[in-house]
């Protein structure tokens, strides 16, 4: 059975010449990529645009990827720069109007949710409701220590803050976390706490 | 002072030192605020760290796939110098201005009295020979040659742009 490649290993073939490996790091690093990204556009459309501009970029400058870090972590700062700027770009968009739509479709879709029956799949249903109720930060903060496997100070290297912000972020987070659960689920949150 | 969840976040998280850890560990297991406390935390710990990540769709990498191919394929910067080349090249410098001191040192005499006089310096030039017709048509054609390169790359970076938008 062929041995996995890390990431060093693939950048080197890519840096090379072998441009077809950056499929392997692609698949290897989409889904967190795109969970991330979920977090500051809230919605599968722009995440998706997000997340293949982000590796768009991360192909642009892999020549300058310095190995001292994770390529992981290097990949977020990306996808952090990238969310930013779209998100940027689409406040200049949107008007008043739509923000007031999109307050009512969030609570028809809290409705929705209520509606339903809760099991262990549901558990994670409510949790990842609460978590889009999060500031994008909190969000993201949450996602990279959880999901993303890395330490507060690579957190803070992604998102281009110090660590002890990040661990005062990730309380923070976790404490909203806790009361938008209990906001969602009324009585019901002792079932799934 | 740490509130209880800030305490029990700690301890799941295992960031405090072992004898915080003990501490908790024994509140956890005397005080009824703290086990209800680290009950709730625990479970909410285990939801976040079992939840699964989202999924993009199916043609996600075959997409960026695509766009990376109009890229331009990465290289290794050469520019990236070893830090020990620019220690050596330093210490060469310094070495070099050392020897020449000691040498201007060990070959000097020094007189009773100096007769050292500083050399004056002249800084006198006349302005108008340098705006002359001839200098001031260098001067616009480098104008001018650094404007259109800056306009051919400003025009290539937005033809990348549209590429990778309109892929």
């Amino acid at each position: 059975m062929q041995q996995q490649l890390s990431d060093i290993e693939l950048i080197t073939a890519i840096l090379e010449g072998n441009t077809a490996v950056y499929a392997e790091l692609v698949k290897r690093h989409q889904r967190y990529v795109f969970t991330l990204a979920m977090r500051y556009a809230k919605n599968r459309e722009d995440a998706e645009e997000i997340a293949q501009d982000t590796f768009v970029k991360a192909y642009r400058a892999l020549g300058t990827f310095k190995q001292s870090s994770k390529f992981s972590t290097w990949l977020f700062s990306i996808t952090y720069t990238t969310a930013m700027t779209f998100l940027r770009k689409k406040r200049l968009l949107t008007d008043s109007i739509n923000d007031e739509e999109s307050g009512i479709q969030l609570e028809n879709h809290i409705s929705a949710y209520q509606a339903n029956g809760h099991d262990q799949r549901s558990g994670y249903v409510y949790l990842n409701q609460a978590i889009d109720q999060l500031l994008p930060d909190d969000a993201a903060i949450i996602t990279l220590f959880y999901k993303g496997e890395q330490s507060l100070e690579e957190i803070g290297q992604a998102l281009k803050m110090e660590p002890n912000t990040i661990k005062v972020k990730l309380h923070r987070a976790r404490t909203r976390l806790k009361e938008k659960l209990q906001l969602l689920l009324k009585d019901e949150v002792k079932e799934l706490l | 002072m740490k509130t209880i969840d800030e305490e029990i976040w700690a301890y799941i998280d295992g960031s405090c030192n072992p004898a915080e850890s003990q501490r908790i560990a024994e509140k956890i297991a005397t005080d009824d605020n703290y086990a209800v406390a680290f009950q709730e935390l625990s479970k909410l710990n285990d939801l976040m760290a079992s939840d699964e990540l989202e999924e993009p769709s199916m043609s996600f990498s075959r997409n960026v796939m695509e766009a990376v191919a109009l890229e331009i394929a990465p290289k290794k910067l050469s520019t990236r110098v070893n830090n020990n080349i620019i220690y050596g090249i330093a210490a060469f410098f310094i070495l070099s201005l050392a020897a020449i001191f000691v040498y201007v040192l060990a070959n000097s005499t020094y007189p009773a009295q100096s007769t050292f006089k500083l050399p004056e310096a002249s800084f006198s030039f006349n302005m108008s020979e340098m705006l002359s017709p001839l200098s001031m048509k260098i001067f616009l054609m480098v104008d001018l040659a650094l404007a259109l390169l800056y306009m051919d790359r400003l025009l290539r970076r937005k033809l990348h742009a549209n590429k990778t938008t309109l892929s």
